[in-house]
């Protein structure tokens, strides 16, 4: 508040600065002054009214107040003036004044404290600026608590009266908790005043139910009136007024059987006179807030959906428990898909889905009532007892009489919300029927029937649709709409016709309305054999002569049940007798199913033609069908279920005169022309040196399934086993390929081939199908057997020309040869100088040359020598049967150490041929080197067991030997041998190589036996070409690769 | 010869061997009795687990054990050790009687409540055959010549669903229903055991300790 103080007095101010002066005295002295000063002026202002201040709390009337000077007693006078045009003064007793209130603009206020000791006058600059507006502290009528809702109900007087009209009032509302009055809500409410008291509410509803705590509300208030200029100020709050609930003995959990929304957050207390322990909402233990006394409160946040019994929070106190439930749930879904229709025109089924589950059961759970707005009518969903489908629900609604239009609205509620659908329904357009009962069938005649089946319903005054569906064996079904006007004792029955007689049908049908909804389920099947009728066509046939000309043959076709109108006997004409020979056969490949004919048209037809066919490969009388073709027609697709690709049938086009019908056209033709399924069967007719004659067969028609187009002849160098034509079609250049496609040639000669030679030869067929299978065979050309003969022939004729010559001029010339070349000579037995030449020739036999008959052995036997063998020390071959007894060992007669071997692996005994002059049998074995060098683990020991030291390689046999035959080292050697020998020495080799002839001496019994490496190394086996080269005593270069990597190299 | 026959004849209806009528007395009727009971005590086992499932935490937690609130209609089993043994037959019995007629009307009660078309299966088929219990008891009471206790008017157990009745409370009375009803079936074996006994030839003596423990 700006409020100018005027004094008439001079300013003291200015005595003061006189009275300072510029002395040197210290800063201290200084400050003394200036509170001297201070306290000077004080002195001073209390002379005179002071500290004006004006408020009002209506605007109609200012309350001033001021102090008043120090020297004034009570009941001091004061003169309190108001200078305007009328200068109105107030004489008072007191330092206040009610004033009404001024106009905009200063005002002088002059105060005037009238006292014994005179007078002092005070001047004031008076502004509704100045003026302070402080509404009365305003006053709670009423604060009530509906605990049920924990809402707080605030009610007092705005007092209305006493401002200008349309002041805006802002109200703040304190709401205040526990004894301690904790301040939880602090809300501002505006209100506008109408120059009336007026009543005003203000309600809220508190997070914690209002019996855990006391409450308390306050309220304060703020006039906000335009039209003032001056300061505006809140009043002061009103005295507290408090809700408080009166505990029972028992604790009790607030609030009880709350339902509320999922994720909302509730806050529970317990209201008890003992001390709580702890507190759950379901098995989730929370923390405590202490309110006061003993009474706690837990706080939940973002509930979760509860079960169908709820979810319980339970306070555990000593010696008890209390507890309240709460349902957390949704609001109600808006039903969807609601649907309403009839299924007989009476009763209203209307369904719908829920929605989203609320969460709630029992008494919370969606309630639902069915309203009908033309009728106002409703009905109520009750809950059956048993469980049902959830999520469907439906409702009956009795249909109102005369009424088609329904207005339908479905509200569902729960104790979280409400919602609604709607429905406008035609009832006759949403007609569902029931399914049709007692569905019968009954003759009419052999074409007709009549159905017969019970629709409950009131249909009298709609039409319905039904549908039957005909369905005949093995024949599609048949589906025929009827439209039957709907009846009132619900009995329907119809003629169904066009069948035909004697046939089974199953019928069976279902039911709409004329405008249709649905379709009914269909009703049971019911089959019905309808009724035999007299042919309606006599039989279509066809004659033709036998081939022999003798007989006629007859052929019909036995017509379906039904026909169309009876046929004069036109067809009866007289047989074919036209020859074949003037018509050319011609070919044709069909397209699809069917075979397409065409033929100019031929005027002198007038009758129809008729068009027979056949399988060509059929014996006669060959017809598989025919068919007639109008006279005007000039193609015919022929099609029949019989027809077969890669099947050569003959088509034959008759035309019809009067005397009968002539065979026009013959067709050979194929449905669909496929591959050969054989090849030609071909032979060679002749073979020479340089060309090959092949003659092939034809293809039976039944096997060819086309029309031949032509041979496919390959031909390759090549034998039997090596020659393998797998591509043919790939152009490979050493295959030569000859497309024969004149298919009349059986014949074909391949020139400018080899000599001697094997050719492989590969024929097949092919149509326009494919190409058939192949047929190959191996042909050897011949020698060039002129020039052989010619090269002996010359030769030999030369050798008899010189022959004949040579004996003619050998008999002629007799003498002169005898003379030259066979002169007569003496007998030398007459000559003495010969006689000791003749004594010679027939000496003993000390005289003999060399024989080498008796010398050849019948048996060989295979020795060490050493002589021929470098020794071997610590060989490790050791033979891991050395010790195998052999019999004939103990027969040997030598003293020589024969080394016996028994054969691991193969023995093969070899007859003797020649006899049995030493031991009957000759005995060849093999023997597996590699198993005989593996056996490495056998050490010494057995080397020293081995009888006579001979340990090491040992011969497979234990043979006699003739001593006198070999040449072989002394025994003393053999007993110093040691590891690995050859079978034989070289010169047993010599005899006995495989390479080496046999003897064919009769005396002579060589059996060459091989080395116990003749499996693994037939070079093992060779001998050394010469004798004297150094490799003969390695036996072999296998051998050597054998051992070279002995330990003792 | 023949006379001594006829002798023999005319006392034969007095042999006790064979003058037996057919009529077996209690004893059947009180073993089924007894046989019942435990069958109902199995099959109320798995009626509880399904039932405080139901009702949800903490009433299907094995240590809660809340004090007896409200549920003061209910027919309390515990009894005092010696008071059990002053009761003679026909006062046990009646009390048996009383007791089920009571617990039966409040099971079917429950029954009307339950949310769950399964648990009103179960429910059902425990009160058929509590109901046959009850039965057993009225035949057992009959064949000993007891008379059935009528039920005083103004006694008749009501089930009586309202606001006044919290959910929670409501809860509490269904868990108390169930324990005193295995606690009943309880003292039901040993009452119908020891009556069994009774009506045999001696046999040793029978301690009772009735105590109400959780379920």
């Amino acid at each position: 508040m700006d409020i100018y103080l005027c004094s008439k007095r001079p300013s003291w101010l200015v005595d003061n600065r006189r009275m300072r002066t510029t002395s040197d005295f210290q800063w201290l002295l200084s400050a003394f002054v200036l509170l001297y000063l201070m306290n000077h002026v004080n002195s001073q202002r209390k002379e005179t009214p002071y500290d004006l201040k004006c408020t009002t709390n209506n605007l109609q009337t200012w309350d001033c107040s001021w102090k008043a000077p120090s020297e004034a007693g009570h009941g001091t006078l004061s003169e309190f003036c108001i200078d305007n045009r009328s200068r109105s003064c107030y004489q008072l007793a007191r330092t206040n004044i009610e004033i009404p209130a001024l106009s905009r603009g200063d005002h002088e206020i002059t105060i005037r404290s009238l006292q014994d000791a005179g007078s002092s006058t005070s001047k004031f600059i008076l502004n509704e600026k100045n003026i302070s507006l402080i509404p009365d502290t305003p006053e709670i009528l009423n604060l009530s608590a509906d605990f049920s809702t924990s809402t707080l109900h605030v009610k007092w007087n705005d007092k209305g009266s006493v401002y200008p009209r349309h002041s805006n009032v802002i109200w703040e509302i304190k709401i205040l908790r526990k004894k301690s009055m904790e301040l939880v809500k602090l809300v501002t409410h505006n209100t506008t005043l109408n120059g009336k008291d007026a009543v005003h509410h203000w309600s809220w509803v508190s997070d914690l139910p209002l019996e855990c705590a006391t409450h308390y509300v306050g309220i304060r208030c703020y006039v906000d009136n335009l039209l003032f200029s001056g300061h505006k100020e809140w009043s002061d709050w009103s005295p507290v007024k408090n809700v408080s609930w009166t505990p029972a003995s028992q604790p009790k959990v607030f609030p009880q059987d709350k339902v509320i929304l999922v994720g909302s957050d509730i806050t529970f207390c317990c209201v008890s006179q003992e001390k709580v322990l702890s507190a759950q909402i379901g098995s989730t233990y929370c923390p405590l807030i202490h309110l006061d006394g003993e009474n706690v409160a837990i706080k939940i946040r973002n509930i979760s959906v509860s079960d169908s019994s709820g979810t319980n929070v339970v306070f555990m106190i000593e010696d008890n428990v209390c507890g309240t439930v709460v349902f957390a749930g949704y609001p109600p879904d808006t039903p969807q898909k609601l649907n309403c229709e009839t299924h007989d025109l009476k009763e209203i089924i209307c369904s719908w889905n829920p929605g989203r589950p609320t969460g709630l059961v029992g008494p919370r759970n969606t309630s639902y009532t069915l309203f009908e707005g033309f009728s106002g009518k409703y009905v109520r969903f009750k809950r059956v007892e048993v469980s049902t489908n959830e999520s469907y629900h439906q409702l009956l609604f009795q249909m109102v009489p005369n009424q088609e239009i329904y207005n339908f609205t479905l509200y569902a509620r729960n104790p979280l919300g409400r919602s609604q659908s709607t429905i406008l329904v035609n009832i006759t357009e949403k007609v569902y029927p029931h399914t049709p009962t007692s569905f019968k069938v009954k003759d009419i005649n052999s074409t007709a029937v009549i159905l017969s089946w019970h629709l409950p319903g009131s249909f009298a005054k709609i039409n319905l649709l039904c549908q039957i569906e005909i369905k005949k064996i093995n024949s599609v079904q048949e589906l025929r709409n009827v439209t039957i006007k709907g009846v009132e004792n619900s009995s329907y029955r119809i003629a169904v016709g066009k069948l035909n007689p004697y046939t089974v049908y199953t019928f069976r049908i279902r039911c709409s309305t004329e405008t249709f909804w649905k379709w009914s389920k269909w009703s049971n099947k019911k089959q019905h054999l309808t009724t035999e009728a007299i042919p309606s066509k006599g039989p279509d046939t066809w004659r033709e002569w036998s081939s022999d000309g003798k007989n006629l043959i007859i052929y019909w076709k036995i017509w379906a049940f039904f026909s169309e109108a009876y046929k004069g006997p036109e067809d009866f004409m007289n047989p074919i007798s036209l020859a074949l020979h003037d018509l050319q056969t011609e070919q044709a490949v069909g397209m699809g199913k069917g075979i397409l004919l065409t033929w100019h048209h031929d005027p002198n037809m007038t009758c129809d033609y008729v068009i027979k066919w056949c399988n060509s490969s059929r014996s006669e009388p060959c017809l598989m069908d025919w068919r007639k073709v109008p006279s005007n027609s000039t193609e015919a697709l022929i099609q029949s279920d019989q027809f077969r690709p890669g099947v050569r049938y003959n088509f034959f086009l008759y035309g019809c005169r009067n005397q009968g019908y002539q065979l026009l056209r013959s067709i050979i033709g194929y449905i669909e022309e496929l591959a050969p399924i054989v090849a030609p069967n071909f032979t060679v007719e002749d073979t020479s040196a340089d060309s090959i004659l092949v003659k092939w067969e034809d293809i039976p028609v039944e096997e060819l399934r086309g029309f031949l187009r032509g041979y496919l002849f390959y031909f390759e160098k090549g034998e039997r086993d090596t020659s393998k034509m797998r591509d043919l079609e790939s152009g490979r250049s050493d295959i030569k390929v000859k497309n024969i496609t004149d298919i009349s040639q059986k014949t074909l000669r391949i020139a400018d081939l080899q000599g001697k030679t094997s050719y492989h030869l590969v024929l097949r067929a092919y149509t326009d199908g494919g190409m058939g299978p192949e047929k190959s065979m191996f042909v050897v050309t011949k020698e060039n057997s002129v020039g052989l003969i010619i090269a002996i022939l010359i030769p030999v004729a030369v050798a008899v020309i010189v022959g004949v010559v040579t004996s003619i001029l050998c008999y002629r010339k007799r003498e002169w040869i005898k003379e030259t070349f066979y002169p007569d000579i003496p007998n030398p037995e007459n000559c003495k100088a010969l006689q000791f030449q003749k004594s010679v020739c027939e000496g003993s036999g000390a005289l003999k040359t060399l024989e080498m008959n008796p010398c050849t052995p019948n048996n060989v036997e295979v020795l060490e020598t050493r002589s021929t063998f470098p020794k071997i020390e610590d060989t490790e071959i050791i033979s891991p049967v050395a010790e195998c007894p052999e019999d004939s060992s103990d027969a040997e007669p030598e003293n020589h150490v024969v080394v016996s071997y028994c054969p691991p692996i193969i023995e093969e005994e070899i007859p003797n041929p020649a006899g049995d002059e030493a031991g009957g049998t000759s005995q060849v074995i093999y023997i597996d080197v590699q198993s005989m060098y593996q056996p490495q683990a056998k050490p010494e020991e057995e080397h020293e067991k081995d009888p006579g030291g001979g340990a090491g390689y040992k011969p497979q046999m234990h043979l006699p030997i003739n001593a006198t035959v070999e040449d072989i080292a002394a025994e003393d050697d053999l007993d110093k041998t040691a590891g690995y020998r050859p079978q034989a020495n070289v010169n047993t080799w010599n005899l006995v190589s495989p390479d080496s002839p046999r003897s064919t001496d009769s005396n002579s019994e060589i059996v060459s036996f091989g080395s116990p490496c003749s499996i693994n190394s037939r070079q093992f086996l060779i001998p050394p070409k010469d004798e004297d080269s150094p490799q003969s005593n390695g036996g072999g270069w296998s051998f050597t690769n054998f051992f070279q990597n002995k330990p003792n190299d | 010869m023949l006379a001594c026959l006829c002798t023999v004849l005319w006392h034969l209806p007095a042999v006790p061997a064979l003058n037996r009528t057919g009529d077996p007395g209690p004893g059947p009727s009180i073993q089924k009795t007894y046989d019942l009971t435990r069958y109902l005590e199995h099959q109320l086992r798995s009626l509880a687990g399904t039932y405080l499932n139901y009702l949800g935490p903490p009433f299907n937690e094995p240590d809660f054990n809340p004090p007896r609130l409200g549920a003061d209609t209910l027919p309390r089993a515990t009894v005092n050790l010696e008071v059990w043994r002053s009761l003679n037959d026909k006062l046990r019995l009646t009390q048996n009687y009383e007791a089920y007629s009571h617990l039966l009307c409040y099971l079917r009660g429950l029954n009307r409540q339950a949310a769950t078309a399964e648990l009103r299966r179960s429910l059902a088929h425990f009160c058929t055959s509590l109901q046959g219990l009850l039965g057993s008891i009225a035949g057992v009471m009959a064949t000993l010549g007891y008379p059935l206790p009528q039920p005083l008017p103004g006694t008749e157990p009501t089930w009586t669903p309202g606001p006044a009745h919290s959910d929670f409370l409501q809860k509490m009375d269904d868990f108390w229903l169930l324990k005193e009803l295995q606690t009943w079936l309880w003292r039901s074996a040993k009452d119908f055991n020891r009556l069994k006994k009774k009506m045999q030839p001696p046999a040793a003596a029978v301690t009772l300790h009735l105590e109400a423990h959780g379920f």
